[in-house]
């Protein structure tokens, strides 16, 4: 019997293959990205879930509550001393660790190996320096690790001991046997400290398992605490707390978080209690438990590690809704083409009927037919999965490979989803096809009537829905390009064109003439085709921000005022030309004398005019600035926040970038390429042991909106492939159309109609659902659109013109893919059609 | 066999009834050979599939093999005729996406018969009407004739009591209508009763008895 059916099927697929191949396409675009998306989500919700006691571990996680601002400030960390004195007064848990995790240092850092000839020098992707943490003798309780040398007993007991990877064990020791690494020693420079370490043990890596635990080396907490390194603070001040400081906990079966979060405040207000006895302020910090597979999404608390990758779910959700549209879409295609062509499969059913086959056995006949077409769709998917890759790229963690059809719960998924869209799809075609009275097909009366039939009506609906959500993609996807054109291309209130910056070490002597900075500035000076060139603080809409509260008095009283330094000297300026509202620059050499403060300042503190500024005074430090000039605001961030105080001064302490501006390169190709290769040969005279790392300032500010590119992108690639299915649903609704027609095109050729017209009735019906779903797809999209726009503080406006861009465009497409079959059986000999009916 | 009292059928086109079959009375004993005939549109096609269960009726009782068929439900129906009854249709109606042998080998399918025994049958009949050679095409490679011959093995294949055959020869030339009708007098011989829907006097005597039908009614019996 299913050998029937399945002949059947093939022989129907061959017999009408252009309708297969428009089901089998719009399916297998749909499945392709359903299998991509399936693989990037379920690789993010997986994260930490190899871990048995996942549900029993937490992060302690901080919220600092400032009673005048009104404002609660998250923190990803703990105070340092905390882990140790929670074990001890506390009850309720398993285990307790504390580690500190290290960022790079503006010195830069160094791993030796005694022996080596080497160093390894500490760099984001080969050795990073993130992947190195200070950790107690209990992190290897609460995760365990698999041991390949040494054993857990005694790990990180003692200072200056450290626990590496296989890993970083070959990285660092070459091919030796794991058990001759034991005891060997590791040199690390980092922080300004130079530490002494002992290999006491190698763990299995955690790489390539989905988890935020990406630390391959493990130091001793004591080390840092017992020696007093640069960064013990972090590690052992009850006043300091930083995201660097991290607690877990694992608790005891049946405790609640809430309890130990209520021994955490107890905690804490004891130290507080001791902190005002010896006369410091008191802070509001209160302590959380965060649990485990919460970290690699909340955005407020940020990533385990400096710099980790966090997923973001609004995204993850806005995948999965454009997989499961895409798969509707597809299905409609199906119900459409196979609910349209019934009239042509119901003679065979009146037959099946009369010699007895049941309702049941139809519906079934049909269900293994949508089930063969849906098993093409997925093998063709399967081999176009590479260009979905592609398409995804930007969504898809490293972590995920291309040999994802290994795994055994994607052949799960893939099942799943077959079966989930043979029963959507085929369902309805089959409950329709089978309906049928016997007697009626078989006298071939379904052919007139069909284009009144209730299924023709829903076929409507479905065209419309289609469209809908194509169209309303489409004008999503114009709407976000325009605003990041306008964020790209507004004026930003400085300059971004041919702007070269980078990163200057730091030194001791940063005031002195002879410090390196100012060799390598004077140096670079002498280069013909850089034209300015400044020592100053970050660009305008840098990464290093300084942000102070700042006392001001306007003559009239004092305002406490949160205010953004920017470090700048007179050529800064000009390179970045940065416009003044009233005043004038700074001269040059004038130290901590003068400064210069931006509209938003002179605002904040209740001037009407800018003018009222000059003269007055910045209290900085045990510095007094005058203020000589205000200058026109200026966007220090993306156009998603609104523009902040501003005051610009000139410290030698702050300097930390060079920046040059470029001379056209338009008469001579390739200038700017030979120029960067010149600084970087200055640069490294200078710095013979750095790394020279520039960045043009226009691809800085780009990168602000990384979130939004991806979005349009995503946004992009989903319209385009709605638009393909619609229009293959499209397609083969015409085809199904004309094929109806063909005796009444012909009738009406005969009696003189012209192809053109003949065309346009062909046409017009569906024309006039594609306007439908226009209309109904603008105003939602204005909607969406609106909303999505008040995240920006600085936005387009959502002009008519995208929804005629639109409108104009989807009907273009749509008539020209009605106009390839409708025009070929409107200019079709008639005596052809009337002869063969 | 069959007995029909007072079989009414009627549409309702703008609010009056129209009769398709008016109190139509009909015994049929095993073994008949019955030709129905009439001017297009008496009713000759509606009473046939009244019979065969493939339409209903408004008023009226009708036995089949002593079972009430207007009593019983549409399942039990359908068992009922696809023990018993096979089709012959005018039109062939045979499944263009199958071959002779598919088509012939359909109605044993929905009977749930083993496929070895399928196989055997179906090798049966078409070695019976001499198409062997021809088991592997599809229907629209096949003749007229050939493609009815077809049909009536298919009618044949489950082995039914009775045959329904709807204008069998209708699209046939008389050559091939007159192989069918032999055909179908053999089959009588053999004790199958046959019941078919003629336009052609010749034809229908063949028959063992001859119904005439007018707008609905049985005008008169042979």
């Amino acid at each position: 019997m299913l050998k029937n059916y399945l002949l059947v099927a093939v022989r129907n697929f061959l017999k009408r293959r252009i309708f297969s191949l428009i089901n089998i396409l719009g399916l297998s675009i749909g499945i392709s990205a359903a299998l991509i998306i399936y693989l990037i989500v379920q690789f993010e919700f997986s994260y930490e879930n190899f871990r048995k006691d996942k549900d029993s571990v937490y992060r302690i996680v901080t919220q600092m509550n400032n009673p005048q601002a009104k404002q609660t400030f998250p923190i990803g960390g703990v105070e340092g001393p905390l882990p140790a004195a929670l074990r001890n007064e506390a009850t309720g848990m398993e285990a307790i660790t504390h580690f500190i995790t290290l960022f790079r240092s503006i010195g830069g850092d160094k791993i030796t190996i005694p022996g080596n000839p080497l160093p390894t020098v500490l760099k984001r992707g080969k050795a990073d320096i993130t992947q190195i943490i200070y950790a107690d003798e209990y992190y290897f309780r609460l995760f365990p690790h698999v041991w390949l040398a040494g054993s857990e007993q005694h790990a990180l007991k003692e200072p200056n001991q450290a626990i590496l990877t296989d890993e970083r064990a070959r990285l660092y020791f070459g091919h030796l046997r794991l058990e001759d690494i034991i005891g060997r020693q590791i040199v690390y420079e980092i922080s300004r400290d130079t530490i002494v370490c002992t290999v006491t043990g190698i763990v299995k890596t955690l790489k390539g398992k989905a988890t935020d635990f990406r630390f391959e080396e493990f130091i001793s907490l004591k080390t840092l605490t017992e020696a007093q390194l640069a960064n013990h603070s972090v590690a052992d001040d009850w006043s300091i707390i930083s995201n660097a400081s991290q607690a877990f906990v694992k608790l005891k079966p049946g405790v609640k978080p809430l309890q130990i979060e209520n021994q955490l405040t107890a905690i804490r207000a004891k130290h507080q209690e001791d902190k005002s006895n010896q006369g410091k302020d008191k802070d509001f910090a209160k302590h959380y438990l965060q649990p485990l597979n919460d970290i690699h999404f909340n955005q407020e608390y940020g990533p385990l590690l400096y710099g980790g990758r966090q997923a973001h779910k609004p995204t993850l959700y806005g995948l999965l809704l454009t997989a499961v549209l895409l798969l509707i879409l597809g299905s409609i295609n199906f119900i459409n083409l196979t609910t349209a062509q019934s009239a042509q499969r119901a003679k065979e059913i009146g037959i099946r009927k009369t010699f007895g086959s049941g309702k049941r056995k139809l519906v079934f006949q049909f269900l293994t037919e949508t089930f063969l077409l849906t098993l093409f769709a997925t093998v063709l998917s399967i081999i176009l999965s590479p260009l979905f890759f592609k398409i995804f790229r930007d969504f898809i963690p490293a972590e995920i490979s291309f040999s994802f059809l290994g795994r055994y719960h994607v052949w799960l998924f893939l099942a799943l989803l077959i079966l989930c869209i043979t029963f959507f799809s085929g369902l309805y075609p089959a409950w329709v096809l089978t309906r049928y009275k016997p007697v009626v097909s078989l006298k071939n009366q379904l052919y007139s009537g069909s284009s009144q039939t209730r299924g023709s009506w829903l076929r409507k609906t479905l065209t419309v829905f289609q469209f809908v959500v194509a169209q309303f993609i489409l004008i999503a996807t114009l709407a976000v390009s325009k605003q990041l054109y306008y964020s790209l291309n507004k004026d930003l209130g400085y300059n971004t064109q041919a702007i070269v910056s980078f990163f200057v070490p730091f030194d001791f002597d940063f005031s002195s003439p002879t410090s390196r900075r100012f060799v390598l500035a004077e140096k670079l000076k002498a280069i013909p085709s850089i034209d300015k060139i400044s020592l100053a603080g970050d660009v305008p809409a840098g990464e290093f921000t300084l942000t102070q509260d700042l006392n001001f008095n306007t003559g009239k009283k004092n305002e406490l005022l949160t205010t953004q330094i920017i470090n700048t000297d007179p050529e800064y300026y000009k390179i970045f030309n940065l416009k003044l509202k009233s005043g004038r620059y700074p001269f040059p050499d004038n130290i901590l004398k003068e400064s210069l403060i931006n509209e938003a300042f002179a605002k904040a503190v209740g001037f009407k005019n800018p003018e009222e500024a000059l003269g007055k005074f910045i209290q900085w430090g045990n510095a007094k600035l005058l203020i000589v000039g205000v200058l026109a605001d200026f966007h220090t961030k993306s156009t998603h926040e609104s523009i902040k105080p501003i005051v610009a001064l000139t410290s030698k302490s702050l300097n930390s970038h060079i920046h040059f501006s470029l001379k056209p390169q338009t008469n001579a190709p390739g200038l700017w390429k030979a120029t960067l290769e010149k600084v970087e040969r200055e640069f490294k005279q200078v710095y013979p042991d750095k790394d020279f790392e520039y960045r043009f300032f226009d691809e800085t500010i780009a990168s602000f909106y990384k979130k939004e590119q991806a979005a349009r992108k995503l946004l992009a690639w989903s319209s385009g492939l709605c638009i393909i299915i619609s229009c293959l649903g499209l397609l083969g609704l015409v085809i199904y159309i004309t094929n109806v027609r063909t005796k009444e095109i012909a009738v009406r050729k005969i009696l003189g109609a012209s192809a053109s017209q003949l065309t346009t009735l062909l046409s017009r019906e569906l024309i006039v659902l594609v306007l439908l779903a226009f209309a109904i797809a603008s105003p939602l999209a204005w909607i969406a659109v609106n909303k999505w726009l008040q995240n920006f503080s600085y936005r387009t406006d959502i002009s008519w013109w995208l929804f005629g861009v639109c409108g104009v465009g989807m009907l273009l497409v749509a008539m020209t893919v009605l106009g390839v079959r409708t025009i070929k059986s409107a200019i079709a000999n008639p005596v052809n059609a009337l002869r063969s009916e | 066999m069959i007995e029909l009292k007072k079989i009414s059928k009627w549409v309702t086109v703008g609010g009056r009834p129209n009769f398709l079959l008016k109190d139509v009375n009909l015994f049929v004993k095993e073994g008949e050979f019955i030709s129905v005939m009439g001017p297009s549109g008496s009713g000759k096609s509606t009473l046939l599939n009244v019979m065969g269960m493939l339409d209903t009726f408004n008023e009226g009782e009708y036995k089949f093999l002593n079972e009430e068929v207007h009593k019983i439900k549409e399942k039990q129906r359908s068992e009922l005729y696809k023990q018993y009854i096979g089709f012959v249709f005018q039109a062939y109606h045979l499944i263009d996406e199958l071959t002779v042998y598919e088509n012939i080998e359909t109605p044993l399918l929905y009977k749930n018969v083993k496929q070895s025994e399928r196989k055997a049958m179906v090798a049966d009949i078409l070695d019976r009407f001499n198409i062997v050679g021809k088991k592997d095409l599809f229907p629209t490679q096949l003749s007229g004739g050939q493609q009815q011959l077809v049909g009536v093995a298919r009618a044949l294949i489950s082995k039914p009591r009775l045959i329904l055959a709807d204008e069998p020869t209708g699209n046939l030339n008389s050559k091939q209508g007159e192989e069918i009708m032999n055909l179908f007098t053999e089959l009588n011989k053999e004790g199958v009763t046959i019941i078919q829907v003629t336009h052609s006097e010749k034809n229908a005597a063949y028959g063992t008895r001859i119904i005439h039908l007018l707008d609905g009614r049985i005008e008169k019996e042979e």
